[in-house]
């Protein structure tokens, strides 16, 4: 983990969530601008993932390495998911479920920051 | 599926409009609670067995829950109802306990202290699962007023 790196994706994951709510509030399903957003945050978790993985590869262990490399993994999944299911009845709720996930991503990433402690 | 009563068409599926919103938390909840259960119990079994067998059983509830909503059928409806009452004793049950009796759950899950460690996330989903389970019961012929009490006591949710 690099703290600079997890305080970017918790900000641009905020910034998703907020987008998510705005849409769902003015009743819309979320924009083209939107999606690619949610996708551009994806592909900073993927990054963010693969360089700590390569980090617990190269011998760092913090202290709940098993949750951690739960942490690491499950996180990559959730925008996707949400992406799809939020694409597939696309309403104003559909802006909910990229919300739920962008704070969920938020959450996972401060969770993350703060197990990265050297055991 | 087809040999069950006529399509209604008034009540929306279990999976559709705020439905979409409800699926998503529970199978964030569902990853949750099954990831913490499944690592406690490989990698540290002896600490806490029950605090880490009760996390895995609220993650398979969650996904029951999940599957069970997403889907929207007759049959699944029914499995939902069941899933999110479990849930929403198993919350109450276990987060009283927790307080009342520290030591029989030494490591937190899920449902301890009400799902305070998740934002009292878990105490509200099951109530909205719930009301949504009641707001998209399928109606008996062509019931206009959706906030009439219902006159079957088969799902009184208290």
């Amino acid at each position: 983990m690099i703290a600079a790196l997890a305080y970017s994706v918790c900000a641009l994951a905020l910034v998703s969530m907020g987008w998510g709510l705005v849409t769902a509030v003015l009743d819309k399903p979320p924009g083209k601008a939107q999606l690619l957003y949610a996708a551009g945050l994806e592909v900073v978790v993927l990054v963010q993932s693969v360089i700590a993985l390569v980090r617990l590869g190269a011998g760092f262990r913090p202290v709940e390495l098993a949750t951690t490399i739960g942490y690491l993994v499950g996180i990559v999944v959730l925008l996707p998911v949400a992406w799809f299911w939020a694409n597939s009845e696309r309403t104003r709720f559909s802006g909910v479920v990229l919300a739920v996930a962008a704070a969920a991503v938020a959450a996972m990433t401060f969770r993350l920051l703060v197990l990265w402690v050297a055991r | 599926m087809s040999t069950a009563r006529e399509p209604q068409p008034a009540a929306p599926r279990t999976s559709s409009g705020p439905g979409r919103a409800l699926v998503a938390v529970y199978g964030l909840f569902a990853l949750a609670a099954t990831a913490r259960g499944v690592t406690q119990l490989v990698t540290q079994y002896a600490e806490a067995p029950l605090a880490y067998v009760l996390s895995l059983v609220a993650g398979i509830v969650y996904i029951v829950a999940t599957v069970t909503l997403a889907r929207g059928t007759a049959t699944s409806r029914r499995v939902a109802l069941v899933a999110v009452s479990v849930e929403l004793v198993g919350v109450l049950t276990v987060g009283t306990l927790s307080l009342v009796d520290p030591e029989a759950f030494p490591r937190a899950t899920v449902w301890s202290a009400y799902g305070s460690g998740y934002g009292f996330v878990p105490l509200v989903l099951p109530v909205l699962g719930l009301l949504w389970l009641r707001r998209t019961r399928p109606q008996p012929t062509s019931a206009l007023d959706t906030s009439a009490p219902d006159s079957s006591p088969s799902s009184s949710s208290e």
